[in-house]
């Protein structure tokens, strides 16, 4: 009985192992389901509240380029109410990105976060999207992770972000957020070469505590308000560039528009973190 | 490829369901009408940049053949705002008497659209629209708005008021000479630039 049982497991276990997909459309997720190798979404991949997804390393999951609605935005997308688990290595890294020949921010929509149960992401790549990754209403861990050649690098609302030596680079916005009573750790990251280096977009009261990260080269702003955003905000011992600090010249507060709130960068550092650049090249 | 994998001991189940639901969209996204003139081009595009760069909100520009068709399409919520002239409301789309004062003019447009079309008009860009196109009807060009998108988006009019006033007669024509080569959006870029409004 008992080499019968062993055989049928091994069966099963060959069975699952053959199931293999490529290509997905429109897909609910409501049960665990573990991805690993390439796939291409060619719609929305939701993750429900029931359900859990997790990419194994190396993962690479290919967004189709298309667009239902006309908004010249991208519509595939992952968004995710349930668990998200992706976590790469240095050497394997997860990697979501656009199916395009030749590939531009804003080819898929996002990894949208929207009241996971768990989320957590390490080395993984996103790129070509829209948004790199949504928070919104959950806790996520993101660390050593590297977010490029979005509109969004990484953007969050009314949420407990912690977001940790990660490379967020050559976006229109490295982060976007919108704290509205959430709080965050955005720690030892690297944010370069984006438009905007940070864009505090409305309802900031410096609950999200920037620290510890290489802020530079962001054209034409470092720090950018957002129109509404009214009060103060302070972005301590971060390097900034150059040993004098955060220059003025290089964002958008009070001092363009008396409506909003000031913009201040209290002990810079002398010379750079060097955050970690974890997972250049794919 | 991909390989699926489960951990459940005996039972393999792989679920895939089509559904054709549309979530949410990357956030709210406004439209903005111009009706073909060069002029038209960079207010509205002004106007597109001011609000992309400062609220990040998705604007898009979409054209149309003439301000009848923009105003159509106002009315049906298929676009969020377009530029219009104060002229042009008063004798064509509300089909009233033209007025010489061109404050009496803005105000009587305002109000009747505010009342019979749940349109609002905001801040005059400052210049003489009249003059700047070569007719002979007094009038000021300003953004119209439907009423629900400024519900919608509550800071919208503080902040496309912003441009009122800011737009005088040399600005327009040299805003407009600019963009004769369809750059409209760089040159309405550049505008708010120097102008420190982004």
């Amino acid at each position: 009985m008992r080499p019968l049982l062993s055989l049928l497991a091994l069966l099963l276990l060959a069975s699952c192992v053959s199931l293999q997909i490529s290509e997905v459309s429109d897909l609910v997720i409501s049960d665990q389901q573990v991805w690993q190798g390439e796939v291409r979404i060619n719609g929305v991949v939701r993750v429900t509240r029931k359900g859990s997804l997790t990419l194994l390393p190396g993962t690479r999951l290919v967004f189709s380029k298309f667009d239902r609605d006309g908004d010249g935005i991208g519509d595939a997308e992952l968004f995710v109410e349930g668990e998200f688990v992706a976590r790469g290595t240095a050497d394997r890294p997860i990697l979501l990105t656009s199916g395009a020949a030749n590939p531009q921010p804003g080819d898929w929509k996002f990894l949208y976060l929207d009241y996971a149960r768990k989320a957590e992401i390490e080395y993984l790549i996103s790129e070509y999207a829209y948004s790199g990754i949504q928070v919104h209403f959950c806790r996520a861990q993101i660390r050593s992770s590297e977010f490029r050649y979005n509109v969004d690098g990484v953007r969050f609302s009314t949420a407990n972000i912690s977001l940790k030596e990660s490379y967020l680079h050559h976006n229109r916005h490295g982060i976007r957020y919108e704290e509205r009573g959430g709080r965050g750790v955005v720690q030892r990251n690297r944010i370069s070469d984006n438009q905007i280096g940070i864009f505090a977009v409305t309802r900031g009261a410096g609950r999200t505590l920037f620290e510890l990260n290489d802020i530079i080269d962001n054209e034409p702003y470092q720090v950018k308000m957002g129109q509404q955003q009214a009060a103060a905000l302070d972005f301590p011992r971060n390097w900034w560039g150059n040993v004098s600090g955060l220059s003025a010249e290089t964002v958008f507060d009070q001092r363009r528009d008396w409506s909003l709130g000031r913009v201040t960068a209290t002990d810079p550092l002398d010379r750079p973190i060097n955050a970690t650049r974890p997972t250049e090249g794919d | 490829m991909m390989k699926v994998l489960r951990s459940v001991p005996v039972l393999l189940l792989l679920i895939l369901c089509v559904a054709n639901m549309a979530f949410s969209c990357v956030g709210k996204s406004i439209e903005i009408g111009t009706t073909g003139s060069v002029q038209q081009e960079v207010l509205a595009n002004i106007i597109a940049e001011l609000i992309g760069e400062r609220t990040g909100t998705t604007v898009k520009v979409v054209s149309f053949k003439s301000s009848t068709e923009a105003h159509a399409a106002l009315l049906k919520a298929d676009i969020d705002m377009y530029v219009e002239y104060t002229g042009v409301g008063q004798t064509v789309i509300l089909q009233a008497q033209p007025l010489a004062d061109a404050a009496e003019l803005y105000k009587a447009v305002k109000e009747r659209y505010n009342q019979e079309l749940n349109l609002i008009w905001l801040k005059p860009f400052g210049f003489d629209a009249a003059q700047s196109l070569g007719v002979t009807l007094p009038a000021e060009a300003a953004p119209v708005v439907r009423k629900d998108t400024l519900k919608k988006f509550p800071a919208l009019a503080r902040l496309i008021n912003k441009l009122g006033g800011k737009i005088d007669q040399q600005t327009i024509s040299s805003l407009e000479k600019e963009a004769s080569n369809g750059q409209s959006k760089q040159v309405a870029h550049g505008f708010l630039k120097n102008n420190r409004l982004i």
